[in-house]
C-alpha cells in the first residue's frame, strides 16, 4: 500500500492525493447499457470538482446539510465528496424507508439540499417537502419521468455539474483547493442514522478523523490497497457501506464498481470478481439457499459430484485455508473438487478472485460461515457499530472461529461490564448523536467508553463471544437463561425457515414464530407434489408443519447438548401466516427483527402459545407495496415441540 | 474497458428517441383510418363495417367483450387478415389490405395476446429481432461481421440497451425468455415492439392474465412509452378499467360491430356500451 | 506401443472420418428441420444433384444432351471446354440458389400452414424428381470427380506410426485417407461458419427467430418467404459440400443419394434439431461401425456396418427419444 502522510486527514485532501498518486488507475465502475464505463481517480476529481462547485452555486455553504437518498450510484457516492470539500455535511438515508421515517430524519438533520436518485425519490421527498422546513432544493441524478415537473427548486445533477464546469473555466480551481486546505480532521464528516431497533433513528456524527483512521487500521488489517475490486450493492445510509465503498476506497485507493439494478447484482459481481467483498449474514444465506435449491433441480451425477466434494471440503476445506497439516491425498482430492465443483461454484458466486470477505451485522450460522470457508474462501467475521466507525472486532487471518466475532480491532480497547454488557473505546468513536445530547450521555460515558448494547464475553484466547443483545437476554421462571437470538439462529441455520421470534423472558417456557422460506419450501412443495394457492396456505399445510417439527426437535437436541441452554428448549411453536416485512414495521431495514414489535402486534398468538391451545384466529393489518393496507386474517396452528433430556453433564431439567 | 467516458452521455435516456419512422403527420392528425372494414370467414362475419381513426400521438383503445372483433381487427391493421370490404389508410395512403411484412416496414409494431416471443432465445435477442426491418440489407457484410456493419450492429445493440433499460429488463438480458414469468415476457415483448422503433403500437390484451402490481407497470410503461417518445398506441383491452385510465379515445366493438366512439367518459355513459357489458341479449 | 493398439487407434480413426461425412448429410437435414420444421427427404438427393452438376459444369458437359439428341437428332456432348474447380463450385453454388429460389416459389409457397406429413411427402416428391431431373439433365453413368483435393493415403503417416513400433513386427503404418482429412476440416469449418452465421448475424437471428415462432417473426418483419429460400440454399450449399466429399470418394453414383438414409440413425442419436448432435452422432456412428465390423463382425460373420447403425438409433428411440443433444420433447397431458 502506497504510503501517505498524516497531512492527508479529509477524504477531498484523498480525491486530490490519488488523482496524483493513482491518476490513471480505476477509481469508479458502473455498469450502463449493458457496459461497464470506468472513471480514474484523474477522471473522478474532475467530476467531484465540478459537481462541487456547481452545488456552491447552488447556495450550499459550510455546515449545510445535504441528503442523499438513492441506490448505488456512482454520482450519489460523488456527492460525499462535492459536499465535503466546501464544508457540508452529508446524510445518506435508506431509499426503501417509509415516507414517515424519511421525513423524520430529513427534519431532523435539517438537511437544505436533498439528492435523490430518480422520480421515485424525487416524488418521495416532494410530498414532505412541506414539512421540512429547511429543505431549499432537491436535486436528481436520473432524469427519466421528470420532464415535465416544475424545475424551479429542482436540479440535476447533469444541469449542476455544467454549472461548476463554467465555473472552474472562468476561475479556476484555486479557491476550491484553498477550500479544502481548510477542512480538518476533526470535522465533521457525515451523519449516518441509525435505522435502531427501538425508538426514533438516531444521528451518529462522524468526524473525518474516526473514518480515516478506522478505514485505515482496516486496510493494514487485511493488507487492501490500490488493487483490489469492490462492488458497492448496500444501501449507503448504512456505515458498513460507507465505511467499505466510500472511506477505504478513498484511503487505499482501491475501484469500487456500482451495480446496473438491484437485480442485476450477482451477476455483475460475478463479472466485476470483487477481491474484498461484505455482505450481512442473509446474503450469505441467500446465496446458499440458491445454490441449494439450483443442485436440487440438477442431474444425479452432478448432485452427486457436488455432495461428495463439497462433504470432502467441509473435511479438509477449512484446515488447508487455515495452512494446517493436511494429508497428500486430501490435498490432491481437494484440488479435484477445486476443478470440478469449488471452482465452478465460486465463478458462480463472484468470488473466484476474492481475498477478504467480511460478514457482519447479525451473528452467521456457523455452518453457513464454515460452508463457504470450506471453498477456500477467507471469509471473515467483524463486530462493529456504526458508533465506532464499524470496526470494534474482527477475525485475524489463521484465527476464524465460527462462534467468536475476532480479537478487539487495531486501537480498539474492550471492556465487559458487570451486566455482561460490551464496551469499547477507540479512536472511531462517534462525535455523539446528532442534537440529543442524552441518548450521547447514555451511550457515550465521558471518558469515551461506548456502550454496546451487547452481552458478551472475551474468551481465553482473547475473542469476543457475543451472546445477544443485552437487554435481550432474560431468565425464565425456572431461572434459566434465556438468550432468544441464540435460539433463533440456531432455527435459522435450516434453509427452510427465514426468520423466527422466540420469547420465554419470565414465562414457564420458551416457545417461537416461525416464517417458512418460501423459495425453498416452495420449491420442496414442489418436488412432493404438495399444490398450494398461496402463503398463508403453504405456511399451515400440515407437511410443513411436520417439517418445522423436526427441524425444532434438532434444535433441542442441540440445545440439550449445552448445559448453559439446555432449560431453554423451544416447547411450543406456530409457523406465521405472514412474513415479516420492514413495510408492516416487523423488521427494520437492515432485516433484523423487532421483537417488542411483533410481541405487541401478535399479542394473542403469543397468549395461544402459552395458553394450551392448539389453534387461533388472527387477523393482521398488512401495507402493500404501492401503500394500500390491507388486512390478511388466518387461523394458525401451534405445534408441541419433543423436549429432550439434558445430555451434557450438569442440572437436569424435567422433561414433559 | 472503455475510453474515458463523458458522463453526459451516461444516462442519455431522454435524448433517447424512437424515432426511425418519422413522418409528416402533425400531432393530433389522423394517422391511421378504417373505413368500412368487413371480413368474414367462410360465412362467419368477425367484423361488420367498421370505421375509426388513430391520431397521431394518442392512446386510443379497442375494447369489447370477448368474441367482439377485437384481435380480427387488430389483425386487419397489421396485415394477418385481409379484409374482404373498406379501405386502410395509413399515413395517408389508402389501401386495401395490408401485407404484414409491408406493415412492419412502414413502422406498426405488435404485440399479441397470448406472447409470441421466441422462446428459445434471450431476451436481448428477441428485441433485437425486433430491429430486423431497421438493419440494412447487408448480408455479405454481416456475415463477415465487419466494417460498417459492425458499426451498425453496435448501433443497434445500443438502441436494444435502451429500451432494456427503460422496461427495466436488464437482470434478464441473457434469460431466456421461455424461462422467464409471464409478466416478464409481456415485457419483452412489449419491447420487441419498441425496438422496431414504431410509428404506430398495437398492444393485444397487454395486461391479459397480469396480477393487480403487474397491471399497474404495464399502464405505466405504456403513458410513458408515448409520453417519452410520442409513439401512437393503439391498444385492445377486455378489461374497461385500466383502458378508462389510460387511454385517450375509446371504440367500443361488440359482435363484429362497432357500438362506440368517443373519449373513456363519453363511452362509458353510451348506453349500448352499458348493455354490451352487462350481457343484454341482443335482440337480432 | 504395440501394434494392436495401433490398430485400434488406426480402426478409431478411420471410424471418425467416415463419421464426419454422415454428419456432413446429417447436418443439412438439421438446419432445415430447425427452421421451418420439415424433414427434408430430399437432402442426399440434394447433395447427388450438386455433386452431378459440379461435374457437369467442370469437364463442360452439355445439359440435357441426352434428351436434347434424342428430340434434336444431334450428337451434342460436350461444350468442349473445362472449368477451374473454384468456377465450378461457384456455378454449382449458384444453381443451388436457384433450385432453393424455384422450389419456394413453385413448392413450399403454396403449402404455407400445411401440416408437416404434407410438407414432409413434398420433399419425397422432390426427392424423386431431383433424382429423375439429374439424370435428365447429366446422364446416369458413374462420374469421377476431381476437385484437386488429395487422396490416397498418406505415407507421411504411414511412416511416423511406423517409428512407433518396435523394430522387427510386421506392421505397416497407420493407413489415414487425405481426403478424409480433408473432409474432417471442412466438416469443423462448416459448423464454425453455421454457427456464426446463426448466433451472430441478423439473416442468422431472424432464421432462429422463423424457427421458433411464425407469427410473431411476421410481425417484426421478417419475410418468412425470403428466409425459406435462404434456408434451402443454405441445405443446398452443405448438400453441395457432403456432395464433394462423397462424390470425390466414391464417385458421383446415383447410389449416393441412399446415403441419406444413414444419415437418419445419425439424426436419431444427435437429435434433430441439434447442429453439435449431427456432427456427435455421425461420429459415433462411424466408429461404432468400424469397431463393430472388425471386433464383432467375425464373430455374427460380418456386414455388421450394415446393420450397426440401425440398431444403435434403435436403441435411442427406446430410452432417448430426444437424442443426444435434442429438446427434450415433453408431452402435456
Amino acid at each position: 500500500m502506497a504510503q501517505t502522510d498524516a497531512s492527508l486527514d479529509t477524504f477531498p485532501k484523498y480525491l486530490l492525493a490519488n488523482a496524483k498518486r493513482f491518476g490513471g488507475r480505476a477509481a469508479m465502475r458502473n455498469k450502463d447499457l449493458g457496459i461497464w464505463q470506468k472513471w480514474t481517480w484523474a477522471e473522478l476529481l474532475e467530476e467531484i470538482r465540478d459537481y462541487s462547485l456547481g452545488l456552491e452555486a447552488l447556495g450550499v455553504k459550510k455546515d449545510d446539510k445535504i441528503a442523499i437518498v438513492g441506490q448505488n450510484r456512482p454520482r450519489l457516492y460523488w456527492t460525499f465528496c462535492a459536499a465535503q470539500a466546501i464544508g457540508a455535511v452529508p446524510v445518506p438515508v435508506y431509499a426503501d424507508s417509509v415516507a414517515e421515517e424519511m421525513s423524520y430524519v430529513l427534519d431532523h438533520a435539517g438537511v437544505v439540499l436533498a439528492i435523490c436518485q430518480d422520480q421515485e425519490q424525487v416524488d418521495k421527498v416532494q410530498s414532505m417537502a412541506d414539512k421540512l422546513p429547511s429543505l431549499k432544493k432537491i436535486v436528481y441524478d436520473e432524469p427519466r419521468g421528470l420532464r415535465d415537473y416544475d424545475h424551479e427548486n429542482l436540479h440535476s445533477i447533469d444541469e449542476i455539474q455544467q454549472r461548476g464546469k463554467d465555473i472552474h473555466a472562468a476561475e479556476g480551481d484555486a479557491r476550491w483547493l484553498k477550500t479544502i486546505g481548510q477542512g480538518k480532521g476533526d470535522d465533521l464528516s457525515v451523519i449516518l442514522y441509525t435505522s435502531g431497533t427501538t425508538g426514533r433513528p438516531k444521528g451518529v456524527m462522524l468526524t473525518f478523523d474516526n473514518l480515516v483512521s478506522a478505514a485505515k487500521s482496516g486496510c493494514e488489517f487485511d493488507h487492501l490497497d490500490e488493487h483490489e475490486e469492490t462492488i458497492a450493492y448496500l444501501p449507503l445510509a448504512w456505515v458498513g457501506d460507507h465505511t467499505f465503498s466510500y472511506a477505504q476506497s478513498y484511503v487505499a485507493g482501491f475501484c469500487v464498481s456500482c451495480p446496473e439494478s438491484p437485480e442485476t447484482i450477482s451477476e455483475d459481481r460475478r463479472e466485476i470478481a470483487p477481491t474484498y467483498f461484505f455482505a450481512p449474514p442473509r446474503v450469505f444465506e441467500t446465496l446458499l439457499t440458491q445454490i441449494m435449491v439450483r443442485m436440487e433441480d440438477a442431474g444425479r451425477t452432478k448432485k452427486a459430484m457436488f455432495g461428495h466434494f463439497l462433504a470432502h471440503a467441509r473435511k479438509v476445506g477449512e484446515r488447508i485455508l487455515n495452512g494446517e497439516p493436511v494429508g497428500a491425498w486430501d490435498r490432491l482430492k481437494y484440488r479435484i473438487g477445486d476443478i470440478l465443483v469449488y471452482g465452478p461454484l465460486k465463478n458462480r458466486l463472484g468470488m473466484t478472485k476474492l481475498r477478504v470477505g467480511y460478514t457482519a451485522g447479525e451473528a452467521i450460522g456457523p455452518e453457513i460461515f464454515r460452508f463457504y470457508r470450506s471453498l477456500g474462501l477467507n471469509l471473515k467475521q467483524l463486530y462493529g457499530q456504526t458508533e465506532a466507525s464499524v470496526y470494534v472486532t474482527a477475525q485475524p487471518d489463521g484465527e476464524i472461529r465460527a462462534d467468536t466475532v475476532g480479537r478487539p480491532s487495531p486501537g480498539v480497547e474492550i471492556k465487559i461490564a458487570d451486566s455482561g454488557e460490551v464496551l469499547y473505546r477507540s479512536p472511531g468513536v462517534f462525535l455523539g448523536y446528532y442534537k440529543d445530547e442524552e441518548a450521547t450521555r447514555s451511550t457515550k460515558t465521558p471518558d469515551g467508553w461506548v456502550h454496546t448494547g451487547d452481552a458478551g464475553f472475551l474468551d481465553k484466547e482473547g475473542h469476543l463471544k457475543i451472546i445477544d443483545r443485552a437487554k435481550d437476554v432474560g431468565k425464565l421462571n425456572s431461572g434459566a437463561l434465556f438468550a432468544p437470538k441464540y435460539i433463533e439462529n440456531a432455527l435459522k441455520f435450516f434453509p427452510n425457515i427465514k426468520e423466527c421470534v422466540a420469547f420465554g423472558d419470565g414465562r414457564d417456557y420458551v416457545a417461537a414464530f416461525l416464517n417458512i422460506d418460501l423459495t425453498s419450501v416452495g420449491n420442496w412443495a414442489e418436488r412432493n407434489n404438495i399444490s398450494y394457492a398461496s402463503y398463508q396456505e403453504l405456511a399451515n399445510h400440515p407437511q410443513v408443519y411436520e417439517m418445522m417439527a423436526s427441524h425444532v426437535d434438532e434444535v433441542n437436541r442441540q440445545l440439550a447438548s449445552e448445559e448453559m441452554m439446555a432449560g431453554a428448549q423451544v416447547h411450543r411453536f406456530l409457523v406465521l401466516h405472514k412474513e415479516l416485512d420492514p413495510d408492516d414495521g416487523e423488521l427494520t431495514r437492515t432485516q433484523k427483527v423487532r421483537r417488542s414489535f411483533i410481541a405487541e402486534r401478535y399479542a394473542e398468538l403469543i397468549e395461544a402459545l402459552y395458553d394450551g391451545s392448539t389453534e387461533k384466529f388472527v387477523s393482521t393489518e398488512v401495507t402493500f407495496e404501492d401503500g394500500r393496507k390491507g388486512k390478511i386474517s388466518a387461523t394458525v396452528k401451534i405445534a408441541d415441540a419433543k423436549v429432550h433430556e439434558v445430555t451434557a453433564a450438569g442440572f437436569k431439567e424435567a422433561a414433559e | 474497458m472503455n475510453a474515458p467516458v463523458d458522463s453526459k452521455s451516461l444516462r442519455a435516456a431522454e435524448q433517447f428517441q424512437l424515432s426511425a419512422h418519422q413522418d409528416d403527420i402533425a400531432k393530433g392528425d389522423v394517422l391511421l383510418k378504417v373505413e368500412n372494414v368487413s371480413l368474414s370467414f367462410g360465412g362467419v362475419k368477425a367484423i361488420s363495417d367498421i370505421s375509426f381513426d388513430v391520431r397521431k400521438g394518442e392512446i386510443r383503445a379497442i375494447i369489447g367483450p370477448n368474441g367482439a372483433g377485437k384481435t380480427s381487427m387488430l389483425n386487419v391493421i397489421n396485415g394477418f387478415y385481409h379484409p374482404q370490404i373498406g379501405t386502410i389508410t395509413y399515413r395517408g395512403q389508402p389501401r386495401h389490405a395490408m401485407r404484414s411484412t409491408e406493415a412492419a416496414r412502414q413502422g406498426i409494431s405488435r404485440t399479441f395476446q397470448n406472447i409470441a416471443l421466441f422462446k428459445g432465445m434471450s431476451t436481448l435477442d428477441n428485441i433485437m429481432t425486433g430491429r430486423i426491418t431497421l438493419q440494412k440489407r447487408n448480408v455479405f457484410w454481416q456475415a463477415l461481421w465487419h466494417g460498417p456493419a459492425m458499426r451498425e450492429d453496435i448501433e443497434h445493440r445500443r438502441a436494444v440497451e435502451h429500451i432494456i433499460d427503460f422496461l427495466e429488463i436488464q437482470a434478464i438480458r441473457h434469460t431466456p425468455v421461455g424461462r422467464l414469468p409471464y409478466g416478464l415476457q409481456k415485457r419483452v415483448e412489449l419491447g420487441r415492439a419498441l425496438a422496431a422503433e414504431p410509428a404506430l403500437l398495437l398492444l393485444d390484451e397487454p395486461m391479459a392474465g397480469m396480477n393487480l402490481e403487474e397491471k399497474e407497470d404495464m399502464s405505466r410503461f405504456i403513458l410513458d412509452v408515448n409520453d417519452q417518445f410520442g409513439t401512437t398506441i393503439a391498444l385492445i383491452e377486455h378489461d374497461m378499467g385500466v383502458v378508462m385510465d389510460i387511454s385517450d379515445r375509446v371504440v367500443v366493438l361488440d359482435y363484429g360491430r362497432k357500438i362506440g366512439d368517443g373519449t373513456p367518459d363519453e363511452v362509458s355513459k353510451n348506453q349500448d356500451v352499458i348493455d354490451a357489458y352487462l350481457g343484454v341479449p341482443h335482440d337480432e | 506401443m504395440s501394434p494392436v493398439v495401433l490398430n485400434l487407434i488406426e480402426t478409431i480413426l478411420n471410424g471418425l472420418m467416415a463419421g464426419v461425412m454422415y454428419s456432413l448429410v446429417a447436418l443439412g437435414f438439421v438446419l432445415i428441420f430447425k427452421a421451418s420444421g420439415i424433414f427434408n427427404f430430399a437432402q442426399g438427393v440434394m447433395a447427388l444433384f450438386a455433386a452431378l452438376t459440379l461435374v457437369g459444369l467442370q469437364t463442360g458437359q452439355v445439359p440435357f444432351a441426352h434428351l436434347i439428341n434424342a428430340v434434336l437428332g444431334t450428337n451434342l456432348h460436350s461444350f468442349g471446354w473445362t472449368l477451374p474447380a473454384f468456377a465450378a463450385v461457384i456455378g454449382t453454388l449458384l444453381v443451388m440458389v436457384l433450385f432453393a429460389y424455384l422450389f419456394e416459389a413453385l413448392v413450399l409457397k403454396h403449402l404455407v400452414n400445411q401440416e408437416p406429413i404434407i410438407l414432409f411427402m413434398a420433399t419425397i416428391g422432390l426427392a424423386y424428381f431431383l433424382e429423375g431431373f439429374g439424370d435428365l439433365m447429366w446422364g446416369s453413368d458413374v462420374k469421377t470427380m476431381d476437385v484437386g483435393i488429395p487422396s490416397g493415403g498418406s505415407f507421411w503417416w504411414e511412416d511416423v506410426t511406423l517409428g512407433w513400433v518396435a523394430e522387427g513386427s510386421d506392421y505397416y503404418g497407420m493407413y489415414i485417407d487425405r481426403l478424409d482429412v480433408v473432409a474432417a476440416v471442412v466438416a469443423v469449418v462448416l459448423v464454425i461458419v453455421l454457427t456464426i452465421f446463426s448466433q451472430y448475424t441478423r439473416m442468422g437471428r431472424a432464421l432462429r427467430a422463423v424457427a421458433d415462432d411464425h407469427q410473431a417473426a411476421l410481425s417484426v418483419g421478417i419475410s418468412l418467404r425470403t428466409i425459406w429460400v435462404v434456408v434451402w440454399s443454405i441445405a443446398g450449399f452443405v448438400a453441395l459440400v457432403a456432395g464433394i466429399m462423397w462424390g470425390s470418394k466414391s464417385g458421383v453414383q446415383f447410389s449416393l443419394s441412399l446415403i441419406a438414409l444413414k444419415a437418419l440413425p445419425v439424426l436419431i442419436l444427435g437429435g434433430f434439431t441439434s447442429i453439435p448432435g449431427a456432427i456427435v452422432g455421425g461420429l459415433i456412428i462411424g466408429v461404432g461401425e468400424k469397431l463393430a465390423e472388425i471386433y464383432v463382425g467375425p464373430m455374427v460373420g460380418g456386414a455388421v456396418e450394415n446393420w450397426f447403425a440401425y440398431v444403435v438409433a434403435l436403441a435411442f428411440l427406446l430410452f432417448r427419444p430426444q437424442g443426444l443433444f435434442g429438446e427434450r420433447i415433453i408431452e402435456r397431458v
